[in-house]
């Protein structure tokens, strides 16, 4: 038997690979013959091997259960997501011209807060806001940026149009895997590069390193740089030492690290104290400092924030740079972009509805069952209600939960999210997808190309989280088929 | 370089040698049980005692038998020392610091760790046994020319290279600590039956180190008991012996920051090297032995002083309990 794209059931709404049944999508062409021409058993038999391939590098992210915490891998599907360069250049454009926008926020709101004065962002909503640091007004990261990396979260509806879902400014996680994924079709489907010009992605841990470069506060060629993680038991410390490895940078904890009296962080090595200059954390805010912050985290540093903003070391994202990884601020996003840069967004937000406002409200209680409600501050798919799924006692509960607390929701319209062929059980059929880009901002800015292509492997399951049931794609951003 | 990866760094090493040692004195006494005569019996308690876990061992078993002794050596988790426990824990440590090695040697080390959790429970059959052991030493090997050939020479390698080395000292004395044991009590049944069997007790030892071939070459077809014993703790060449293990120890030291281990180092080079290795074969080889271990026990100690300390504001090291 053969994966034939002729029998591929689309499902009606956006597929990234194929127009109609038999007909693929400019630039992916040789992709879907390819596909077409190889044998189902062969196929499996390159499934079979990118899962040993991803035993056996530990490609893992961490389970919490009541169990222990267990290492699973994350599953991976063969087929690539392909995007034509010229697409891909425009939605770059957007994702530069919104973090820029995001950054000019942020620094504006721990100083003068003109957007607020201006009536341009509410007030309340600063007001209520859980991820605003006191304790960062009035300082001064190099460059005026805060999120220095980012995580965009895109969607693309039934009409083609892409979105942008969410920004994650805080610690953004799966850049690992976008790289990974990346290696492993290189080792199996080598032939398939021989088609195409793909563009590569592997750059993107020396941009890291040159982005926390620029942030040293002491001159120099080689600065020294370490990821801060919370340590093994994390579900995203194969990421943390991934990108230390990657970037020949040390991977400390917490306990790796000291602050002293003279402002300056150290680090704990085998010769006694060394001075850090840049520290990339995978620590929120909440943990970072115990002298600053939740006085019982033993994750952090005592007086990091002293030397922060004493300008000692620099922290990639920045404390405090959160305040902009919020689903209210996010509708917002759009007028920021037209205040700060005088311009308009170039990637739409999906329409939302805040329910802080009075008849956004109203709307979304007597449309529960149509709506995704999202908590403002919960990120990992937590906390959500996905209207149409859900059962009548569980809108009931969200309907209280948002009369409670009406700043902490927002909802929007169910998209009818893409597809992208997937293998599933020896059949290829479509599955929904979204992808996240990351974004990098110090002296320069940079776009991943392509990213992270999460697929719901769930039969109409819109949920790509990896902690729920979600896999990854290698995404191509092509010049176009040869 | 981080205390806290150079200390997981050197236990690592120390592990990964722990279970490639044992995997070899395990494959040389099922060796050597064939060879001796029937109704002969072996001293497993003996075998406990080389690698130091005959009181671990008797927490949780009465009878020191094969199947009994060769589960807790090999599988059992409860005995920290156990191959499968080792490889674990090296597997464990060396996620702790991926990024400063060479990325496929986490990917080896995994490998190691999946092949020894799913094969070893066969190798407590005595046919699959040695083919088993064999391979988990290949793949250690495999983790160890991977390093040799692609990672600099920087102090991430000297740690591994100490903790390798320190392991390695240990386990040469502990195996020739139990010929002396296991020599009494086959001497009498060498006379019983006219067989050269100390002979083949001393060509047993140099089996259990995997050094029968070298020894041959270097110094002769007949395993002598001084000449096993010059070999085996002082020859310059042969890498398993006690000398060139501290050797290896102060080149690393020689590459990294402190005095205090290698002043702790001089001591037993001069101990090594002024025996009396003819007198050491028919008495006093115990004492030696133990000297030897409590010796490097105690470099172990100022090791984890004066590199480790950092790590450790208060609470225990791993590097500070005592030897095995």
């Amino acid at each position: 038997m053969k994966i034939d794209c002729e029998s591929y059931p689309l499902l009606g709404g956006f597929d990234e690979l194929l127009e109609a049944p038999g007909k693929p999508r400019n630039g992916a062409e040789g992709l879907c013959d390819y596909f077409s021409e190889l044998p189902t058993d062969e196929l499996e038999a390159r499934h079979r091997a990118v899962d040993a391939a991803i035993m056996a590098s530990g490609i893992t992210f961490t389970v919490y259960s009541e169990a222990g915490n267990i290492d699973r891998a994350w599953p991976f599907d063969v087929v690539p997501r392909i995007i034509e360069k010229a697409e891909w250049d425009r939605i770059e454009a957007g994702l530069k011209q919104r973090l820029q926008a995001l950054n000019r926020f942020i620094d504006d709101l721990y100083h003068e807060q003109k957007i607020i004065q201006d009536g341009v962002f509410p007030a309340e909503v600063l007001a209520d806001s859980k991820n605003f640091r006191a304790a960062c007004i009035g300082a001064n990261p190099p460059f005026g940026v805060w999120a220095h990396i980012c995580g965009t979260d895109l969607v693309r509806d039934g009409d083609g149009t892409v979105y942008v879902l969410e920004d994650n400014l805080r610690v953004p996680s799966g850049v690992s895997y976008m790289l990974e994924n990346r290696q492993l079709m290189k080792k199996l489907f080598p032939e398939l590069f021989a088609r195409y010009d793909v563009l590569p992605v592997d750059d993107y841990t020396a941009q890291l390193y040159d982005m926390l470069a620029a942030l040293s506060p002491r001159e120099g060629d080689r600065p020294e740089i370490a990821v801060l993680t919370p340590g093994v038991f994390n579900s995203a410390y194969f990421e943390h030492s991934y990108l230390a490895q990657q970037m020949g940078a040390h991977l400390v904890e917490g306990s790796d690290l000291v602050v002293l009296d003279d402002d300056c962080v150290y680090m704990k090595t085998i010769e006694g104290l060394t001075r850090l200059d840049v520290i990339y954390r995978r620590v929120d805010d909440d943990f970072i400092d115990p002298e600053a912050f939740r006085a019982d985290s033993a994750l952090g540093v005592p007086g990091l924030m002293r030397a922060w903003k004493a300008g000692k070391v620099g922290i990639a994202n920045a404390p405090g740079s959160g305040v902009a990884d919020d689903k209210v601020v996010y509708a917002y996003v759009p007028q920021m972009i037209e205040y700060y840069l005088g311009e308009k967004a170039i990637l739409p937000n999906v329409p939302s509805y805040l329910c802080m406002h009075k008849a956004d409200c109203d709307y979304v209680l007597a449309n529960l069952d149509k709506l995704v409600v999202k908590p403002a501050n919960e990120s990992g798919g937590y906390g959500m209600l996905i209207g149409p799924k859900s059962t009548a006692e569980e809108q009931a509960k969200f309907a209280e939960l948002i009369m409670e607390n009406p700043r902490n929701y927002m909802a929007q319209p169910t998209l009818a999210l893409s597809t992208v062929p997937t293998l599933c059980d020896g059949v290829i059929e479509p599955r929904h997808v979204d992808l996240r880009p990351f974004i990098l901002q110090s002296k320069d800015v940079y776009v991943t190309r392509g990213g992270l292509t999460r697929v719901a492997l769930r039969r109409g399951s819109l949920v790509v989280n990896s902690s729920q049931g979600g896999g990854s794609k290698d995404t191509w951003v092509v010049q176009g088929a040869i | 370089m981080l205390a806290r990866v150079a200390e997981n760094l050197y236990w690592m090493a120390r592990y990964l040698e722990r279970a490639e040692d044992t995997a070899r004195l395990i494959n040389a006494t099922t060796m050597l049980l064939m060879d001796m005569p029937r109704g002969a019996s072996f001293g497993w308690d003996d075998l406990l005692r080389v690698v130091g876990l005959d009181k671990a061992f008797h927490q949780y078993y009465d009878e020191a038998s094969e199947a009994a002794v060769m589960s807790f050596l090999i599988q059992d988790e409860r005995n920290p020392s156990s191959i499968f426990a080792c490889v674990r824990l090296a597997r464990e440590n060396t996620r702790t610091f991926r990024e400063v090695l060479p990325r496929e040697s986490w990917e080896w080390v995994n490998e190691l760790y999946l092949y020894t959790s799913t094969h070893l429970t066969s190798a407590l059959d005595r046919r699959k046994r040695f083919e088993i052991l064999n391979e988990i030493i290949r793949r250690r090997q495999a983790v160890v020319g991977l390093l040799a050939g692609t990672m600099s020479r920087d102090e991430g390698f000297q740690f591994m290279r100490l903790g390798r080395n320190l392991e390695r000292a240990d386990m040469t004395t502990r195996v020739l600590d139990v010929s002396h044991a296991i020599n009494v009590p086959y001497q009498n049944s060498h006379a019983a039956l006219k067989l050269n069997l100390p002979d083949l007790i001393w060509m047993s030892v140099l089996h259990a180190l995997s050094a029968h071939q070298m020894y041959r070459r270097h110094v002769g077809v007949h395993a002598s008991g001084h000449k096993v014993l010059a070999f085996l703790l002082n020859d310059l060449l042969f890498p398993r012996s006690v000398r060139h293990c501290l050797h290896e120890i102060q080149f690393a030291l020689g590459e990294l920051p402190g005095v205090e281990p290698m002043r702790h180092l001089q001591g037993m080079l001069d101990q090594v090297d002024r025996a009396d290795y003819r007198a050491l074969a028919t008495s006093g080889l115990h004492a030696f032995c133990d000297d030897l271990q409590a010796r490097l026990a105690e470099l172990n100690a100022v090791i984890a002083q004066t590199y480790f300390r950092a790590a450790h504001p208060q609470k225990m090291t791993q590097s500070l309990f005592s030897l095995v």
